[in-house]
């Protein structure tokens, strides 16, 4: 009770706050159900508008407004619970428009066409949603990608825990970097590969004991070992661990699904987290070899990207600037790598690093449209 | 092709209509024909002279210094567009595009889904490395730029020092100046990177006259009147045409412009607070609690040193007599103070991290700044203070009209 009071205090303030706030933009309220969608757009005006969406059925909708002709949306609200408004923010310009719901339970169903006559000649951008068919091809891509790389990967953390057993620090060492870049190819990001990614690549972070902890397993843990002067001994059974996991990892990847939206939302998830464990040299477990890393990460997401590119090509203009922007960061990548040895990321200039950085930047803001652009909308 | 920024956000390709034009809405279009017009909020941003120069400091701010990572000068040039189109929209306030599906939010929705003005002032000023060989500027330098000299009390911290452009958002809240920083930064992604940032934030007057600092002392008392036109263009501005007064030699572009210098000054506050009030105000030369000068009784009481040669009631050493010994000689060299504080947390002591982010302008570097920076030089205040940051810079000319842009004059 006394939680509502006070919700209800606000509410109140919260309403006088908006009250003096005068609106221009034209309201319309629409209702929709499982039999109608989008009645009440009686007096249709181009220019921004916003629709208060009302569900007067007993089912939650996705609705959206749409070009009928070619099915585009130009805007969505979804999750419209039955009994609730929800606003629905969009710039018209002149050309027809219907509303399309989608109840949950039931078949899509389609207003009738309105024709936008006054106003900017164009408004706001449409795009031709993605469905699940259509992200396929792109899955089917990319895990071909990633079953080709197995091979490698297996053959190298082999060798990995072959030079660790000979106890050589240095060709060790090399081993670890080869492998190591072998598996951030993937383009594993954010929990792709499961558990079993944690076991593999995880950092000491959130283990109670750091990098001492006996949780504390993978790449990363070899890492530590390797450059921190623990015997070689000591470090066949993360050498034996890795090789078992990554086995694991190979060996159930068939039976493994992929969620066709993940791949859009990869797009940029990979590089966001090789800026903020990468390039901040968080990652880094004394190899100085996290820009080797970065650069791995670039790979991984062209990855993803050509096996969305027919997905992409006729729905994203930026296209082509994130293509060029991943490839000036993978120049600037290359320029910190001779002889087989990475710039630690301290030992770059304010300058380099200031140039990485942007880089990164400027490739994740081209890439971040293609999580909303391809995300998996229902058509029907 | 690499699309310019602008255009990523809403990158898109339509089908059945094109890509959405412009930033959005003005909030005065979109509240035009309503009848109850609340008070205009918004601060001119087009002008001569560009805004947050002479016009009063509101409560918070934040100073950034960019380094521009454009290849080229076309590239240097969408710079200064994207800044030039972000600062329009983000001071007159509007309504963000929705993006659809087809983009993540065009705004980060701190200040709701209209964006109030909120008297937002946006404040851009190239250092001297941007006249680097980078874009071929070296020639058209305004004259008096140089790289922050290090005066013998500094201790400069390299992270915290210079920039080739200095952005200066200020505004009555402080989600204003985030909301703004974080715009246009996101625009400006991939073409200039943040090389420090320093927040800063100004107290109400306690209880009366000019807002204290975090010394407890009034400071902004005695500066050249802003409100008045030609001391400002005698002082601050630099004029056009014929070359006038003392900013002879400089290119024709800077018009308008003006030198900016920010400096970072930790003060030792822990040590301030040990020492007694008579001790603070000889350093300072006022006192207080009114402000008042040492020989005088109200705030804006003028100190008269001719009447006090060896310094009995104002030291010599003060801060206020050698900063301004108020003769004609030293009238030259008065600058326009706008200063804000500071507060970056605690240092490896536990002492707090505090100071005073100091912002002044003038149409001579070495004829004002230096001249009193200079004249402060072992001042007894310095072992209560330490500059560590900061840099020159020159503030553009302002941005005349719906199709100029931030240094059009420059670049031209
Ligand atoms: C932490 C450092 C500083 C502190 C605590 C400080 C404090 C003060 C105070 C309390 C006043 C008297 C009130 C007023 O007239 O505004 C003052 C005046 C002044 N300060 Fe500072 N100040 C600092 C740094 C500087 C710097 C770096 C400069 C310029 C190089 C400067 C130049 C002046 C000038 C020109 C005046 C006015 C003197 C007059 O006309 O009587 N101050 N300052």
């Amino acid at each position: 009770m006394r939680v509502r009071a006070l919700v209800g205090i606000g509410a109140v303030v919260l309403l006088a706050a908006c009250d003096s706030t005068p609106k221009a933009r034209s309201e319309t309220t629409v209702e929709v159900s499982r039999a109608v969608c989008g009645s009440g757009w009686s007096d249709p005006h181009g220019g921004t508008q916003v629709f208060r969406v009302h569900n007067v059925g007993t089912n939650t909708a996705e609705v959206e407004l749409v070009d009928p002709a070619t099915g585009a949306v130009y805007a969505e609200v979804d999750g419209v619970a039955p009994g609730t408004t929800r606003p629905m923010q969009v710039r018209l310009g002149r050309g027809r428009y219907a509303f399309k719901c989608l109840p949950e339970d039931t078949d899509a169903l389609t207003g009738s066409t309105v024709t936008v006559r006054d106003g900017p000649a164009r408004g706001a951008p449409a795009v031709v949603p993605v469905g699940e068919q259509d992200l396929r091809d792109a899955v089917t891509t990319y895990r071909a990608y990633v079953t080709r790389s197995f091979g490698p990967l297996r053959r190298d953390v082999a060798a990995l825990e072959r030079e660790v057993r000979s106890g050589d620090r240095a060709a060790a060492r090399r081993a670890w970097l080869t492998a190591h870049l072998d598996y951030e190819r993937l383009g594993a990001a954010y929990g792709t590969f499961g558990d079993l990614a944690d076991a593999i690549d995880r950092l000491p972070a959130g283990l109670p004991d750091g990098a001492h902890d006996k949780d504390f397993t993978g790449f990363h843990r070899i890492e530590y070992g390797l450059w921190h002067g623990e015997s070689m001994t000591a470090l066949r059974g993360p050498a034996g661990r890795l090789r078992t996991d990554v086995g694991t990892l190979v060996g159930g990847f068939d039976r493994e699904q992929t969620d066709p939206n993940d791949l859009p939302l990869r797009a940029h998830e990979i590089l966001e987290a090789t800026l903020e464990f990468e390039l901040t040299g968080a990652a880094d477990q004394g190899s100085g070899s996290t820009l080797a890393t970065a650069r791995a990460n670039v790979d991984g997401t062209r990855a993803v990207l050509s096996a969305l590119r027919p997905v992409l090509t006729g729905r994203y203009r930026g296209l082509s600037g994130a293509d060029a922007s991943l490839d000036t960061l993978a120049k600037l990548l290359d320029a910190q790598h001779s002889g087989g040895t990475w710039t630690p990321v301290a030992d770059l200039s304010r300058a380099e690093r200031e140039r990485l950085d942007g880089a990164t930047g400027d490739a994740l803001e081209r890439l971040a449209p293609i999580a909303a652009l391809a995300e998996v909308r229902r058509t029907r | 092709m690499k699309l310019p920024r602008r255009q990523v956000l809403t990158g898109a390709i339509g089908v059945g209509a094109g890509a959405v034009a412009g930033a959005g809405a003005t909030y005065a279009a979109a509240h035009a024909g309503t009848d109850e017009r609340p008070e205009p909020d918004a601060v001119p941003f087009h002008g001569v002279h560009q805004a947050g120069v002479v016009d009063a400091a509101p409560k918070h701010s934040t100073m950034v210094s960019l380094d521009v990572l454009a290849d080229d000068r076309d590239g240097l040039r969408e710079l200064f567009t994207t800044l030039t189109a972000r600062a329009r929209f983000l001071t007159a306030g509007g309504t963000p595009p929705d993006p659809g599906i087809a983009a993540p939010p065009h705004d980060s929705g701190v200040l709701g889904p209209d964006v109030p003005p909120d008297r937002l002032t946006i404040t851009v000023g190239v250092g001297a490395s941007l006249f680097d060989h980078r874009y071929g500027l070296a020639t058209r330098k305004p004259v008096r730029l140089s790289p922050m000299r290090t005066f013998p009390n500094d201790a400069p911290d390299p992270a915290w020092c210079h920039g080739d452009v200095s952005v200066q958002f200020c505004a009555p809240n402080a989600d204003t100046v985030i909301h703004a920083l974080r715009d246009v930064a996101r625009h400006t992604r991939g073409l200039a990177q943040i090389r420090w940032r320093m927040d800063g934030f100004r107290s109400p007057p306690r209880p009366s006259g000019t807002p204290r600092n975090l010394m407890g002392f009034k400071d902004g008392t005695s500066n050249p009147d802003r409100t008045d036109a030609r001391e400002m263009d005698r002082r601050i501005w630099l004029s056009a045409g014929k070359a006038t007064g003392q900013a002879a030699g400089e290119p024709s572009w800077t018009a308008g412009g003006s030198y900016q210098v920010v400096r970072l000054i930790r003060m030792r506050l822990e040590f301030w607070d040990r020492i007694s009030t008579s001790e603070q105000e000889k350093l300072i030369g006022r006192r207080r609690d009114t402000g008042a000068p040492l020989d005088g009784s109200g705030e804006f009481d003028t100190p008269k040193y001719a009447e006090d040669p060896v310094g009995s009631a104002i030291p010599l050493t003060s801060h206020i007599r050698r900063a301004n010994p108020r003769t004609a000689k030293s009238d030259p060299s008065l600058l326009l103070r706008r200063p804000y504080n500071y507060d970056r947390g605690v240092d490896a002591v536990g002492d707090l991290d505090m100071g005073l982010l100091f912002v002044c302008y003038q149409r001579d570097l070495a004829r004002q700044f230096e001249a009193v920076q200079t004249r402060l030089v072992d001042e007894p205040l310095v072992d209560y203070i330490t500059p560590f940051g900061g840099g020159y810079f020159f503030t553009l000319p302002g941005v005349r009209d719906a199709h100029d842009t931030y240094g059009r004059t420059l670049l031209a």
